[in-house]
């Protein structure tokens, strides 16, 4: 275990440690169940993850008790190879996995092609009249292909076969290994006596559409892995480190630690997050936070890793180490989703393992009948049952469609975050939208302008905008863009937080707080009582304008609503904001349940009441006071990424802040939960049909080997179709 | 029938060499992007090398 260096492997909080590695050859909830059980048995290991769809394994243990040699010798054991899961060594890991499958499956499809052929010989020849020489050729050749695809493509059916009597346990690859090694025997023995049937064509078939099953499948949890990761993945896989002596190196992006100075070229993703050096830089944030313009930064701000640099090379701090980074914090999020087993897959693997019980009793059972009836059928209709009940397409018909949906949802730009959260997304009836960065995008619009002094509304307007022409104020881009009539600036001074100040021809002019607005005139004016709800403009003689500033609804949000009614979702709105303005947003989308002033708490007693009601609440906020309310909700949602992900408590996450998307997500939800039913249904009836077929001895060995993939097929394929459904 | 003796051998030989090109093809990576190397007919930019085994490109 010399290479236990190259893992990810790194201390954690209270004196852990932590490893994440690839385990390949991990392919069923048996395997998953097995690392979780015997790795768990270490002394001092807290925690074992176990992710079956990407086969990525966590574990937490105590570094006093365990060492990292044992964990990784402990998963060797039982049969799975632990691969580093970062940088270029787990993806080239993978990528040998899948062709390696990718080779099992040719090699296996082309055989079975050419025994066919063989068999029909057989065949007809047993009518026609063949020469004794001819047929026995025939046998042997088929016999000499028939070996290499049972030792190569039969492999990973054989080994994880033996894996799980190793571990005295039943999975899936029992009963398949059983026919394939019980016809594979009975047909080398027939070979050699020169008579009675072969089975080479059988097994060939068996094992190609067995592959095929799995490889399909490989590439829908592949395929949804890869739209959910495309964010994670955007990061740069090595990075340039600036040494002491002004000289660089470039470094994994895994090194990077908290105190690196780093180069981030132009165009380049900004690694982790870090502090920008010096000068400034013009970043775009709108992978994290869904920000579509770009934010000029200056020397001292923080920049988060997943940003694009669109301006000069720069010089940047790391303040985080690479693992612990905001986006790290999005790829765990990601991660944990997958961990988790949806209830309905857990459930569908436990009836898989009894199931596998009762189909090898079932087997037994049907060779003793047979034996004692009619022992020439004995062979075939014990072989049958064992072909034709496999619980693959059972087992799989969960964990396909929720990766087909998570897969159909990232491309819309909607990260799952929790792996039960499409479940509950399917049955909810009420929508319960947050205004202020929901409904509204947190961009805001000049309202109504309000003249106080001498100076004519057109004049206040344009010197506002002149002054905050230069601000990065979120405030600012209102003025900016209700005028283009903009003055010279001299003297320009902004003060954070509280407004801009500027000489325009040679007078002092202050736009911002009314407290700093007025703090350049002599007199003290009477305060305003809702003075925080105008931007103020002034001089030191009077004070001329006050700016209301409204939020505009964001331009989806109409046909979003309108969607969520198609759906026969209710609709209702709670903000914080003041009643008259949640009105008029109501009004103008017909919505007519719709709360203003709502604190926090209140918004939690209208979810708790709603769910007192009986229904079942989807809540979609900004995910940056809404914490304890999206929580309490059936299932959450919010926009963007960067203060949601903080939290982390909310369920679904809009990437691209886009309302309509919350439709679709319902939508998909609901399509991918009748996927999951239509798929129980079919394999339950596919297997009830099959089994009195093939117990009384009505199923060719070939037929069994063809209905079984089938059915797995079947299932794999129809999620397959689901992601690249048009919504 | 004494033909079968020729054929049947010379069968064996052509899977074995089927087996090898796809084998072959599958370790050259032809299978790794069956959906995207069809529009690189209409790049402008002269084709990159494949990334087959690094998935994330240098920055």
């Amino acid at each position: 275990m010399s290479q236990a260096a190259a893992h990810l492997h790194w201390q954690r909080e209270a004196g852990l440690e932590q490893v994440e590695f690839f385990a390949e050859g991990m392919h069923c909830a048996n395997c998953a169940r097995a690392i979780r059980a015997q790795v768990g048995a270490l002394p001092g290991v807290r925690q074992v993850d176990v992710n079956l769809t990407t086969a990525r394994v966590s574990v937490a243990w105590n570094p006093g008790q365990s060492r990292l040699a044992t964990v990784l010798e402990t998963v060797e054991r039982l049969g799975f190879h632990a691969v580093p899961l970062t940088g270029e060594a787990g993806g080239a890991a993978q990528l040998q996995e899948r062709r390696a499958m990718l080779k099992r499956l040719g090699l296996a499809g082309l055989a079975a092609m050419q025994m066919s052929m063989y068999t029909v010989g057989l065949y007809v020849g047993a009518f026609t009249g063949i020469e004794p020489w001819v047929e026995r050729l025939l046998r042997v050749a088929a016999m000499l292909i028939a070996i290499p695809v049972m030792l190569y493509s039969g492999a990973p059916f054989l080994r994880g076969a033996w894996m799980d009597l190793r571990r005295r346990t039943l999975g899936m690859d029992v009963p398949v290994a059983a026919a394939l090694v019980l016809a594979f025997a009975a047909s080398v023995v027939n070979t050699w006596r020169n008579s009675g049937q072969i089975y080479f064509d059988s097994v060939a078939m068996f094992i190609f559409f067995l592959l095929l099953g799995r490889y399909v499948e490989m590439n829908v949890r592949r395929g949804s892995l890869n739209a959910s990761e495309a964010l994670v993945r955007s990061l740069p896989a090595r990075v340039t480190r600036l040494r002491e002596d002004q000289g660089s190196d470039r470094i994994a992006l895994e090194q990077v630690a908290a105190g690196d100075r780093l180069v981030v070229a132009l165009g380049a993703v900004i690694p982790v997050d870090c502090v920008l050096e010096s000068g400034t830089a013009l970043v775009d944030e709108s992978l994290l936070t869904g920000e579509a313009v770009p934010v000029t930064r200056s020397a001292g701000m923080t920049l988060p890793g997943g940003a694009i640099n669109l301006g000069a090379a720069c010089t940047v701090r790391a303040s985080r180490d690479a693992h612990s980074s905001t986006l790290a914090s999005m790829a765990a999020l990601i991660e944990r989703a997958q961990a988790e087993r949806p209830p309905q897959a857990l459930a569908a693997d436990r009836a898989a393992g009894q199931f596998v019980f009762w189909i090898v009793s079932l087997a037994v059972l049907v060779a003793g009948f047979w034996l004692w009836v009619n022992p020439s059928k004995a062979f075939e209709a014990t072989l049958a049952v064992l072909v034709v009940t496999c619980p693959c397409a059972l087992s799989l018909a969960t964990p396909v469609a929720v990766a087909a949906a998570t897969s159909r949802l990232a491309r819309r730009g909607i990260l799952v975050t929790r792996a039960n959260a499409l479940e509950r997304l399917a049955a909810i009836d009420t929508v319960v939208l947050d205004k202020t960065g929901t409904l509204t995008s947190a961009r805001m619009q000049l309202g109504e302008i309000r003249c106080l002094g001498s100076t004519p509304e057109g004049d206040c307007l344009s010197v506002a905008a002149s002054l905050e022409q230069q601000s990065v104020h979120p405030l600012a881009s209102a003025f900016i863009n209700a005028t283009t009539a903009h003055r010279p600036v001299e003297a320009l001074r902004e003060t954070a937080g509280q407004g801009v100040e500027g000489l325009i021809d040679g007078v002092r002019w202050r736009v911002g707080r009314h407290a700093y607005v007025t703090a350049l005139l002599d007199s003290v004016p009477a305060s305003v009582p809702d003075a925080d709800d105008f931007v103020w403009l002034g001089t030191a003689r009077e004070l001329s304008a006050a700016f209301a500033l409204v939020d505009i609804l964001r331009p989806e949000a109409v046909a979003a609503v309108q969607a969520l009614r198609t759906l026969g979702l209710g609709v209702a709105i709670a903000s914080g904001d003041r009643r008259s303005t949640v009105q008029r947003i109501a009004a103008e989308l017909g919505i007519a349940q719709a709360a203003g002033r709502m604190n926090p708490e209140a918004k939690l007693a209208l979810i708790r009441s709603e769910q007192a009601a009986g229904h079942r609440v989807l809540m979609v906020g900004d995910g940056i006071n809404d914490g304890p309310v999206l929580a309490a909700a059936n299932v959450s949602c919010a926009m963007g990424g960067g203060a949601a992900l903080a939290h982390a408590a909310a369920d679904l996450l809009l990437m691209n802040e886009s309302l309509s998307a919350v439709a679709a997500a319902v939508d998909t939800a609901r399509r991918a939960a009748g996927l999951v039913r239509a798929n129980l249904r079919w394999a339950l009836g596919y297997n009830l049909c099959a089994v009195p077929l093939a117990a009384a001895g009505l199923v060719p060995p070939w037929l069994a080997a063809l209905g079984m993939s089938a059915s797995s097929l079947f299932v794999v394929l129809r999620a397959r179709r689901f992601v690249g459904q048009p919504t | 029938m004494s033909v079968s003796l020729l054929l049947i051998p010379l069968a064996l030989i052509l899977l074995a060499a089927a087996v090898g090109a796809f084998f072959w093809a599958v370790d050259a990576g032809q299978f790794e992007d069956l959906d995207h190397v069809a529009d690189h007919a209409l790049d402008d930019e002269p084709p990159a090398p494949a990334p087959a085994a690094d998935p994330a490109p240098d920055a």
